[in-house]
């Protein structure tokens, strides 16, 4: 006990006096501040998925009797096809996140150097993030109906609406059109964290690489990846699961409806409209375990990519070396 | 410590309290069902004061009591005389605001000087009604909230016997209980088919169709003739498409035990019966209808709002919802005159089924004296076939033979019919079912109605897979919960 270690005095305190002492009250304070958080982390965080675990051993709806029936939620959801077909759909979503991290680390390292009108542009492309994703399923319904916006644009570059396919009814690109959607929404909130991240590299060292003569794709690549290499380690385990778990916009645009539906869109289905609540908890447990191993693969991806980036930049440096040897060598034999 | 102790063993406490709250599930009624009269569900706390020194006797003549029944009672000529102050607990706050009610008692005073109606509305009807019902002291007539059949001769007194009241008004077995009514509803709505009557003439559609086939060659002729969509399949909105659920009892097959009864023991609810009726043909009609290419263009990009107005001016020609809807596409834009409704396209032996279902009812305090008893009865019947309420509203008419709103023109020819209640023990069957086959009928079951467009649309799956999936789903929810199966 900390109490009892700072105890100089040989004679005992009572409880009133350590209580009233600093020692007492350190310890008090302490409680008091880890309490509120831990017990909102746990009343709304870990209780309810104890529940959730529990309740995934069950038949049950929301309301009547339950019954026990151990792992058959989990049997079933393997044997069903629309559970893990549904995941399928994830790749389309993973495929698109790929696109929105490159495409936003891009605009992000041009960003960051001096561009006219800079700020605006990086407000126009957070823009979208910060509207609420229910009202952009809204926009995006009318955007891709049939002669609305989209079509109406595409006319005007010289297409034919003929020829323009049906962006939500062809089975075939209405996950990519769903897709475009989620992509146009958060390519702006990852842009803004790399910029943050990359203003955080010395600019001391821009114009050391310059003098040694690097280009701006030399700059990049040996100066701005390795330093926001954390940066962008988490913007793609977030990608990743977030597209395991997309749900606003095949929710809201087609309602999961004509081959769109998600996992999580078929989930609630399961769980709200056919109520079946233990079936749903035990996908939800299901897909928990499979962000688990996805984000470990990346870990590790990335503990392998990066420690050869860094053992590039060595090989870097010892190529540098042997050529300022060179030159001096050169310079030497003039 | 001691102070550490109890502020962990009260911690403690308070965790387990909210755990035994989040844990605690009552077994509670599952949600009511739209089509059906909530009649079985949620039984009120039993009212310990519910002293009855006159239980009305199943059997026991009313009119002994000194009070009239139902069909006894002649509007405008029995007890004009007679001098009573009754109190009326009722749900429609806005007819209360607009004036409507004051206006009605006014006119039922015109004929009974004497018999006073004191109208209370209650916003939250549904609850408070029951509260109010379980204290007693709630008056002399109030809409029947949602009691348990058997506990209906608690509270309410017979209005009449089932089968006098049956020749008085429609839908008099709502609230029947051992050959006794307990109420008469103060209106109705019947389930057809939205259509706009300048596109059927333009189409040169001259007779309402009245079976499947009938139905495709109209939607056919609309899209020869005219420019505009002949069926809107609402699709993308998903709960317009669940609205063809409201079709698959007494429309498609003629049986009002159809849909609470049979159905969940059915083998084969999906099969063709091979005359044009049932289940199966039913969505049959999307089906071929959308494989004909006779619906909207894209159908994952319709609007539900937007859908009004085009079926007002014309650019829709007919559309599957309740009746519910008319009024609303009768307002949404300047031609509400060629707004139609009409009885699904579907015929049993030559007729034509309209499921319909009356609103909340009036029921009488079982305690309340002879005198309120008798006015109360009076009041009622005049309601019922003197206000007019019920048409003002735009329902089916409860009185039998009753005027019904232009709406319902069509449905002249048609007989209506509402669902009987489950059997007793059966209740929960139809929601297990539909839980378990996840096909969810009349319960949010969009997505399997979607799934027929997207099969004719695409061509991925021929209508009889969809038709023996739903079967074989079917079984399988029946054989996991020991429904019985009979054919």
């Amino acid at each position: 006990m900390a109490s009892e270690r700072t105890m100089v005095k040989p004679q005992k305190r009572s409880f009133g006096e350590w209580a009233a002492s600093r020692d007492g009250q350190k310890v008090f304070v302490m409680t008091l501040f880890m309490i509120v958080p831990l017990l909102l982390l746990f009343v709304f965080t870990y209780l309810p998925f104890a529940e959730m675990f529990g309740f995934s051993f069950y038949n049950m709806k929301y309301l009547g009797a339950r019954k026990f029936v151990g792992l058959k939620n989990y049997i079933k959801v393997f044997e069903r096809d629309d559970c893990f077909g549904a995941l399928k759909l994830s790749l389309y979503y993973m495929a698109g996140s790929v696109v929105q991290l490159v495409l936003s680390l891009y605009l992000a390292t041009m960003l960051s150097f001096k561009v006219k009108g800079g700020n605006i542009f990086k407000g126009f492309m957070f823009f979208p993030y910060l509207i609420n994703g229910i009202a952009i399923g809204f926009i995006f319904k009318f955007f891709y109906t049939r002669g609305f916006v989209f079509d109406t644009v595409l006319q005007w570059c010289g297409f034919e609406l003929e020829n323009l396919p049906y962006w939500l009814k062809d089975q075939s690109i209405n996950n990519i059109s769903l897709v475009g959607t989620s992509v146009w929404r958060y390519f702006g909130q990852n842009m803004v964290l790399f910029i943050g991240a990359i203003m955080s590299v010395d600019a001391e060292l821009y114009e050391a690489a310059m003098l040694d003569g690097a280009n701006r794709f030399h700059q990049f690549k040996y100066i701005i990846l390795p330093s926001i290499k954390t940066i962008i380690t988490l913007n793609v385990i977030l990608s990743i699961t977030g597209s395991l778990s997309a749900f606003e916009p095949p929710y809201v645009i087609t309602s999961g409806a004509n081959g769109t539906g998600t996992y999580f869109v078929i989930m609630h289905e399961i769980a709200h409209t056919q109520q079946k609540v233990g079936l749903a908890s035990a996908m939800a447990v299901i897909l928990l375990l499979i962000i688990f191993v996805a984000t470990i693969l990346q870990k590790l991806f990335f503990k392998y990519v990066f420690k050869n980036a860094e053992d590039e930049d060595k090989n870097a440096a010892a190529k540098r070396e042997k050529k300022l040897a060179k030159l001096a060598a050169g310079k030497a034999g003039k | 410590m001691k102070r550490k102790k109890v502020l962990a063993v009260t911690l403690a406490a308070a965790m387990t309290l909210s755990l035994a709250a989040c844990g605690d599930s009552q077994e509670t009624p599952a949600p009511a069902e739209p089509a059906a009269p909530a009649a079985e569900e949620a039984a009120p706390a039993d009212s310990g004061d519910a002293a009855e020194e006159e239980t009305p006797a199943a059997e026991a003549d009313t009119a002994t009591t000194g009070v009239p029944s139902y069909s006894q009672v002649k509007v405008g000529e029995d007890y004009t005389n007679l001098t009573a102050t009754i109190k009326w607990l009722h749900h429609k706050t806005d007819r209360a605001e607009d004036g409507t009610i004051d206006q009605m008692i006014a006119d039922f005073n015109a004929v009974y000087p004497n018999i006073a109606v004191e109208a209370e509305a209650i916003t939250d009807y549904a609850e408070d009604s029951l509260l109010r019902l379980s204290s007693g002291d709630w008056g002399d007539i109030m809409f029947i909230p949602a009691v348990d059949k058997s506990e209906l001769q608690n509270y309410f007194m017979p209005i009449d016997t089932l089968e006098n009241l049956s020749n008085e008004i429609n839908f008099a077995n709502i609230w029947e209980f051992g050959g006794q009514s307990y109420g008469v509803p103060y209106m109705a709505n019947a389930q057809g088919v939205l259509y706009n009557k300048a596109v059927f003439e333009a189409a040169g559609i001259t007779t309402l169709p009245k079976t499947p086939t009938e139905f495709i060659d109209a939607l056919q002729k609309i899209s020869d003739n005219t420019d505009a969509i002949p069926l809107y399949t609402n699709y993308a909105a998903g709960w317009t498409m669940g609205a063809w659920d409201a079709y698959i009892g007494v429309v498609s097959n003629g049986d009002n035990t159809y849909m609470n009864q049979k159905f969940v023991h059915t083998a084969e609810p999906f099969k063709d019966p091979g005359d044009g009726t049932g289940i199966y043909n039913l969505y049959k009609i999307l089906y071929d209808a959308v494989d004909k290419g006779l619906i909207e263009d894209d159908y994952t990009t319709t609007d539900w709002e937007g859908c009004k107005g085009m079926l007002n001016r014309g650019e829709i020609g007919t559309m599957v919802l309740g009746s519910w809807a008319y009024a609303q596409m009768v307002e949404a834009g300047d031609h509400g005159e060629d707004v139609g409704y009409m009885p699904f396209p579907m015929s049993v032996g030559g007729t034509q089924y309209a499921l319909a279902g009356g609103d909340y009812s009036y029921g009488i305090n079982v305690n309340s004296s002879d005198e309120n008893k008798t006015a109360a009865m009076v009041f009622i019947k005049w309601m019922t076939e003197e206000s007019g309420w019920c048409f003002n509203e735009g329902g089916y008419t409860v009185k039998k033979g009753g005027q019904n709103p232009d709406m319902y023109a069509a449905f002249d020819g048609a007989t209506i019919m509402s669902d009987e209640p489950s059997i007793a023990g059966e209740e929960t069957y139809l929601n297990d079912m539909n839980a378990e086959s996840e096909l969810s009928f009349n319960a949010g079951g969009n997505t399997k109605v979607q799934r027929v467009v997207e099969a004719a649309a695409t061509g991925a799956e021929t209508y009889d897979d969809i038709m023996s999936d739903w079967t074989e789903a079917w079984n399988a929810a029946q054989e996991e919960l020991g429904i019985a199966v009979t054919n």
